[in-house]
């Protein structure tokens, strides 16, 4: 019967990392000392090549697994994670040094209002309700906030 | 006719690559077709202002005929009525980007130009559109380039020429590929005060205080080709295996330079295509060894007569090259070679004559080929350059009147900054008859003179 309760309650709790985003960076990030929340939202497209080099950047400060980033973007800024973006493969290669993208899902909608089908995003990136109430979560629970 | 072969043998064993390689989607901007085509997808502006300013400082060396009187390559262009002087010969202003920055499939490429040459001075414009494109990027391996553009071909000429590493082109790419359009009739002096170009007489040679007195060497109408063309090209560029790019161009179009009308009712087709193995870098930066080969064919009118009549005839105008290029800091190296059939530019005579004159070889018929090598060294740890170039041109082929061009140009460039930058060229050149007998004798004597040339020019990127 414990044993049951147990695979039960695992089941569910992996059922919720799978769900829910949210809760599989918060047990992420508890292994950092550092955690930075980098914001992107602007057109201008040299920003998106400023963002992506202060993630790399802060990778290269820190001792492996000493910072977690995670790169949040909204408005034309969203630009970023389309797949076909030009930066695709920084993208990819920041993902898999654990940099973490999160795109606003109220922007996706907006997009696809106006172009009339939605973006395909690059697959790193995960969609969360709304980007600026991501960035408000971060916050609170302690990351350190920069747009460059 | 032997360009052609090679360049169809260079593409069918392009094709062959691409089919044993398996080409692995859309490579990202770094060649020319790509960078003047394309904006990086997601992460363009909506408009992104730029453009650069040239001033030069020139002297030709060259000496007058035996009556004092000069012809057009021993002058300084586009007036070609001075030996030394100061001119802006480029000063642009373009726009390009994404009109809707969430689409990247659709962008746009516009440059105006201001400076004081080839294709202002001819028309008589202050400003003149050299670009104004529209690139659908809908179809993977298939975009569409519309409108006024550059066309695929000589490295030279399809090179963005704010980063040429001199001066004045090589007398091939001068002579055969910035193309001279005929007038569309002969010039009728009958009261026209003196000095008039008549329709047989040639332009020139003119002394010193003719040309100081309003002669003018500078007959054409139109503005020079500019390496450019009103049309519509198909194009990509493809990453095969992990560091090589394969780029082809397809294109038709007007074949009327930068004008926008078609007045022969004819086209020409232009095809490209290139292999670069890559060592690093993007954009105009990219290391590489690149292999190219391009093709272009076409017709272009021609009066032939001297009188008032329009009688004009049509002529093929072919043209074939094909190159490398190597560039890897500190060195570059490019040699290419270029083969023409047709509309032989072969002055000093009437811009009609240029192309017609039996009596001076008749070019528009005639073949000529050229070819150039050059090499730059970045001196480590500095922001010097040195630059040489060997270029030569042999034109009206196996005709009476064929003769040589062969250059020599030393190059120094001093970087200020990436956008920034000095060149200072000496030009050796020489001019020879390559024919026995007569040609030397005639009118074409009248390039014996032809000497040296000395330019320094500043270069400015915005």
């Amino acid at each position: 019967m414990y044993c049951s309760l147990r695979t039960l309650a695992l089941a569910f709790i992996s059922l919720l990392s799978i769900t829910n985003p949210t809760s599989v960076l918060a047990a992420e990030q508890s292994m950092a000392d550092y955690h930075y929340v980098l914001h992107i939202s602007d057109l201008d497209p040299s920003k998106q090549d400023l963002i992506l080099n202060n993630a790399a950047n802060l990778l290269e400060a820190y001792p492996p697994g000493q910072v977690d980033i995670e790169i949040v973007a909204y408005g034309p800024g969203l630009r970023l994670m389309f797949a076909n973006n030009v930066n695709a493969q920084r993208l990819d290669s920041l993902a898999q040094s654990g940099v973490r993208f999160t795109a606003c899902g109220n922007t996706l909608k907006g997009f696809t209002k106006q172009l009339g089908e939605e973006p395909k995003l690059n697959p790193v990136a995960k969609v969360v309700p709304g980007g600026i109430v991501r960035i408000g979560e971060l916050v609170k629970q302690g990351y350190i906030y920069v747009k460059p | 006719m032997q360009g052609k072969k090679l360049f169809k043998r260079t593409v069918i064993g392009a094709v062959h690559a691409f089919a044993l390689a398996g080409a692995t989607g859309s490579a990202l901007a770094a060649n020319w077709l790509m960078l003047q085509g394309t904006e990086p997808a997601g992460a363009s502006a909506r408009a992104n202002v730029w453009g650069y300013v040239q001033a030069k400082y020139e002297k030709d060396f060259s000496d007058p005929n035996a009556a004092g009187g000069f012809v057009a390559p021993k002058m300084l262009g586009p007036e070609l009525d001075t030996q030394d002087g100061f001119n802006i010969p480029r000063a642009t202003i373009g726009i390009r980007g994404t009109g809707f920055p969430l689409d990247s499939n659709i962008n746009y490429f516009a440059l105006l130009e201001m400076g004081n040459n080839g294709v202002t001075h001819p028309s008589g414009a202050f400003a003149k559109l050299i670009d104004a494109s529209v690139t659908l990027n809908y179809i993977p391996g298939a975009r569409i380039r519309a409108g006024l553009f550059k066309t695929p071909g000589a490295e030279e000429g399809l090179q963005a020429i704010h980063v040429f590493d001199y001066i004045n082109f090589s007398e091939a790419t001068n002579g055969l590929l910035l193309e001279r359009f005929p007038n569309k009739g002969f010039t009728d002096c009958t009261g026209v005060t003196a000095p008039c170009n008549a329709a047989t007489s040639n332009v020139g040679p003119y002394t010193e205080a003719q040309l100081q007195g309003g002669a003018s060497l500078n007959t054409f109408d139109s503005s020079v080709g500019a390496f450019r063309d009103v049309g519509v090209q198909v194009f990509d560029a493809f990453n095969v295996g992990k560091d090589w790019e394969l780029s082809y161009a397809a294109m038709i179009g007007n074949g009327n330079g930068v004008q926008f009308n078609n007045s022969d009712g004819e086209y020409d087709k232009y095809l490209y295509v290139s292999a670069e193995k890559k060592y690093g870098g993007q954009g105009i930066n990219v290391a590489g060894l690149k292999f190219f080969a391009w093709s272009q064919w076409g017709k272009r009118l021609l009066d032939l007569t001297a009188d008032s009549t329009a009688n004009a005839k049509s002529y093929n105008r072919d043209r074939a090259g094909l190159g490398v290029k190597y560039m890897k800091k500190p060195f570059r190296v490019t040699a290419e070679y270029i083969t023409a059939d047709g509309m032989i530019w072969s002055g000093p005579d009437k811009p009609n004559f240029y192309f017609t004159a039996p009596a001076q070889g008749n070019g528009a018929d005639a073949k000529a080929s050229g070819w150039y090598v050059e090499g730059g060294w970045y001196i480590p740890n500095t922001k010097f350059e040195l630059d040489v170039r060997f270029d030569t041109l042999n034109r009206l082929e196996e005709r009476l009147n064929e003769h040589r061009f062969d250059k020599w140009t030393l190059g120094m460039q001093y970087h200020f900054n990436p956008k920034t930058r000095v060149t200072v060229n000496y030009e050796m050149r020489d001019f020879e008859c390559t024919a026995a007998g007569a040609p030397c004798t005639n009118a074409n004597a009248n390039l014996q003179g032809v000497g040296d040339k000395v330019g320094v020019q500043l270069t400015m990127i915005y």
